[in-house]
């Protein structure tokens, strides 16, 4: 058979029922899952960074440190997936030199600029800046020098000038809470707010994808948190990790609700688009949905996590559990990214038929790319806990404490 | 202020400049004198090479093609959605005897199943069903594979052309 045929039917294989030409290949892929993913657990890490300095949870203080380096790790990473996914990835600055107001992304593009530069990189500049000036005097070589720049070449230890940092640290931590709810939601913004597809506009959406964003950036500071006690070969403060759970399980609540609210009001409505999306939750989106994301990445944590208020088991079976937990909790919520992006592309806006989704190893879309894109942050929170160690800082000085 | 603040300060002040002069020197300098947009992109865009020639053009030489066709399913396609865009030929063939033209001026001719299979080879997306009747807008689907494949007896395969007239099919 023709080679040219043969190409036609490959694709027209791919697709069932009605589709329109431009919906047979699935334009976005793997990475556009990863960007919301990572965006959101920079914003979660964040809120868990909050809770101890704003709402003054002081159980939490051993992931203080560790929650903020691991947003500034992920939110360097953020953008990545999408500037990889372009086809021309070196002409993305333009976006942010001749922006549109109405342009959903360039926007976003300034969203993010103010986060990473005025949010995290000031408040940890604040908090540490102490510590350098100490570290510097007591290291030499290369690590002696990348302090002094870092800390600007600054010397001012005083009492004052450190009570000087914590209280500014302090008000961009209260900015930072809502600019972590504007960054996240915006995600869910540009996703809730395409019109034509029944899948994801919805008002909802933000606060959806804010939510689920806190549960996966708890979890992966627990994660963390867990994994470098057992690296660095300490004893885990339970205490500690007891408080993360019972905030991730309030949170995990909260976004089950609303995730349940969403689909319990889809239904009901029950609009034109309810049965193609119908079929396609229990059809192409089965597993993804149901066992990945519902049972593997919600229930089984959410029950666990539950009983755990009531019933705590030993110390060393918690750890373990709290472990697996953050774990099943990470992928749930990468799944959930999953079904949001690609199942918003897999039904025909025909409401009449279904593509399906395929993704390479290799190849600038492919698998092994957005892996590449999950481990470069871990690279780059490995350098700066090396650098900026959050349990080598040291005690403040009791009358500068907690402002 | 204290001198820590005061350094922080000029450091963000420097990346704003920075910033500033790399938006005044990346904005493309005809920006935004007719819109949101490059007012160069028109008159760039304008200078292209150009391709094609339009049918109008084939007929002043292929006046006999053009009847035929215009009786035909095929009226509404244009010379070059087969034949390829053919400015050039339109412009120097006239210069050459028939069967002399040199292969820069030769255009392309979709003899080929595979040609004929891009507009009518099955494709569920672009059924157009308008009340029941017959619409010429509306392209017949055939089975590429299915539909008269080889001759039966001696086993060659058959070009659509064979059959049909591209021309008036
Ligand atoms: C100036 C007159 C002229 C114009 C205008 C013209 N052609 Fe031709 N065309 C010729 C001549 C002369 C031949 C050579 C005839 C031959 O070899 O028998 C030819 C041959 C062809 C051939 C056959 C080539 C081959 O390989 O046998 C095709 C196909 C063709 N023209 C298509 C077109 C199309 C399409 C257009 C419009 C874009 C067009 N022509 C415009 C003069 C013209
Ligand atoms: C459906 C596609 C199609 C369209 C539209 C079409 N042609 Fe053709 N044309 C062909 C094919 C296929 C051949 C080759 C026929 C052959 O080899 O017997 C051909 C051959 C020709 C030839 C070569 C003469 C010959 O009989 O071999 C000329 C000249 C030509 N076409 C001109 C035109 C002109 C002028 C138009 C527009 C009025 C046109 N064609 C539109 C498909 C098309
Ligand atoms: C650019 C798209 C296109 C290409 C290429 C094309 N056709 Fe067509 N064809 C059409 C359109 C449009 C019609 C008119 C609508 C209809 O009747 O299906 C048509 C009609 C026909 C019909 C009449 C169908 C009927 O109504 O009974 C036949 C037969 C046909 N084409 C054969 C061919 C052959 C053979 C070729 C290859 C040389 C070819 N076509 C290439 C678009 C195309
Ligand atoms: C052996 C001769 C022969 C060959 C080769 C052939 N056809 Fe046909 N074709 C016919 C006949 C006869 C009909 C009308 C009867 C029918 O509908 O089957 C027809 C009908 C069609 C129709 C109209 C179908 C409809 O629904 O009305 C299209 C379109 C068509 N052919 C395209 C092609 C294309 C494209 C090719 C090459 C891939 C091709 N044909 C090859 C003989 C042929």
């Amino acid at each position: 058979m023709e080679q040219h045929l043969q190409d036609l039917y490959e694709v027209l294989s791919k697709v069932d029922g009605y589709v329109y030409p431009n919906e047979i290949e699935l334009n976005w892929s793997i990475l556009i899952v990863l960007y919301p993913y990572i965006t959101g657990l920079v914003a979660g890490a964040f809120i868990l960074a909050s809770l101890e300095r704003i709402f003054k949870v002081h159980i939490l203080k051993p992931t203080y440190g560790i929650a903020l380096l691991t947003a500034f790790s992920f939110m360097l990473v953020a953008t990545m997936p999408l500037i990889s996914h372009l086809g021309k990835p070196f002409r993305a600055y333009e976006i942010m030199i001749t922006p549109h107001s109405s342009s959903a992304m360039a926007i976003f593009g300034f969203v993010y600029l103010w986060y990473l530069m005025v949010v995290l990189l000031l408040e940890i500049w604040f908090d540490y800046r102490r510590d350098m000036i100490i570290w510097a005097q007591e290291t030499t070589g290369v690590k002696r020098f990348l302090y002094r720049v870092l800390s600007l070449w600054t010397t001012d230890i005083s009492p004052k000038a450190v009570a000087l940092d914590n209280r500014i640290g302090y008000i961009v931590t209260v900015i930072g809470i809502p600019s972590a709810f504007l960054l996240h939601g915006y995600v869910g913004f540009i996703f809730g707010s395409i019109k034509a597809n029944p899948w994801w506009s919805t008002v909802l959406m933000p606060v959806i994808f804010l939510f689920s964003a806190i549960v996966s950036g708890i979890a992966l500071v627990m994660l963390i948190y867990i994994l470098l006690t057992k690296v660095r070969k300490l004893k885990i403060d339970m205490e500690c990790l007891d408080t993360i759970a019972k905030y991730l399980f309030y949170i995990l609540i909260i976004d089950f609700v609303l995730e349940g609210l969403d689909q319990i009001h889809r239904i009901y409505e029950a609009e034109e688009s309810f049965e193609v999306l119908h079929k396609l939750v229990f059809g192409k989106l089965f597993f993804t949905l149901f066992f990945m994301q519902g049972l593997f990445g919600t229930i089984l944590p959410l029950l666990t996590l539950g009983t755990f208020q009531f019933y705590k088991p030993k110390e060393k079976i918690r750890k373990i559990i709290y472990l697996a937990i953050s774990a099943l909790i990470l992928i749930g919520v990468f799944f959930m990214r999953w079904n949001v992006v690609i199942g918003g592309q897999l039904f025909s806006k025909s409401f009449y038929g279904y593509t399906s989704f395929k993704t390479g190893m290799i190849g600038s879309e492919g698998y092994l790319m957005a892996a590449v894109w999950l481990i470069v942050p871990f690279i780059i929170l490995s350098f700066l806990l090396w650098l900026l160690p959050p349990w080598k800082k040291k005690e403040e000085l009791p009358e500068t404490q907690g402002l | 202020m204290p001198q820590h603040l005061k350094r922080l300060i000029g450091v963000f002040a420097v990346f704003i400049i920075l910033f500033l002069i790399l938006h005044y020197l990346l904005t493309p300098s005809s920006f935004g004198e007719l819109g949101h947009y490059r007012a160069k992109a028109i008159p760039e865009n304008a200078f292209k090479e150009l391709h094609y020639a339009g049918s109008e053009q084939c007929s002043k030489c292929h006046e006999d093609i053009r009847k035929d066709k215009a009786i035909g399913f095929h009226a509404k396609l244009k010379c070059e959605v087969c034949h390829g865009p053919g400015l050039k030929h339109a412009l120097y063939a006239g210069q050459f005897k028939a069967g002399q033209l040199p292969d820069s001026l030769l255009l392309y001719k979709p003899a080929e199943r595979k040609d004929c299979a891009i507009c009518h080879q099955f494709n569920a997306a672009r059924l157009k069903i308008q009340f029941d009747t017959i619409n010429t807008s509306m392209i017949h689907q055939i089975n590429a594979i299915e539909h008269n494949p080889f001759d039966k007896i001696t086993k060659v395969e058959f070009k659509c052309i064979e059959c049909h007239n591209p021309h008036q099919p």
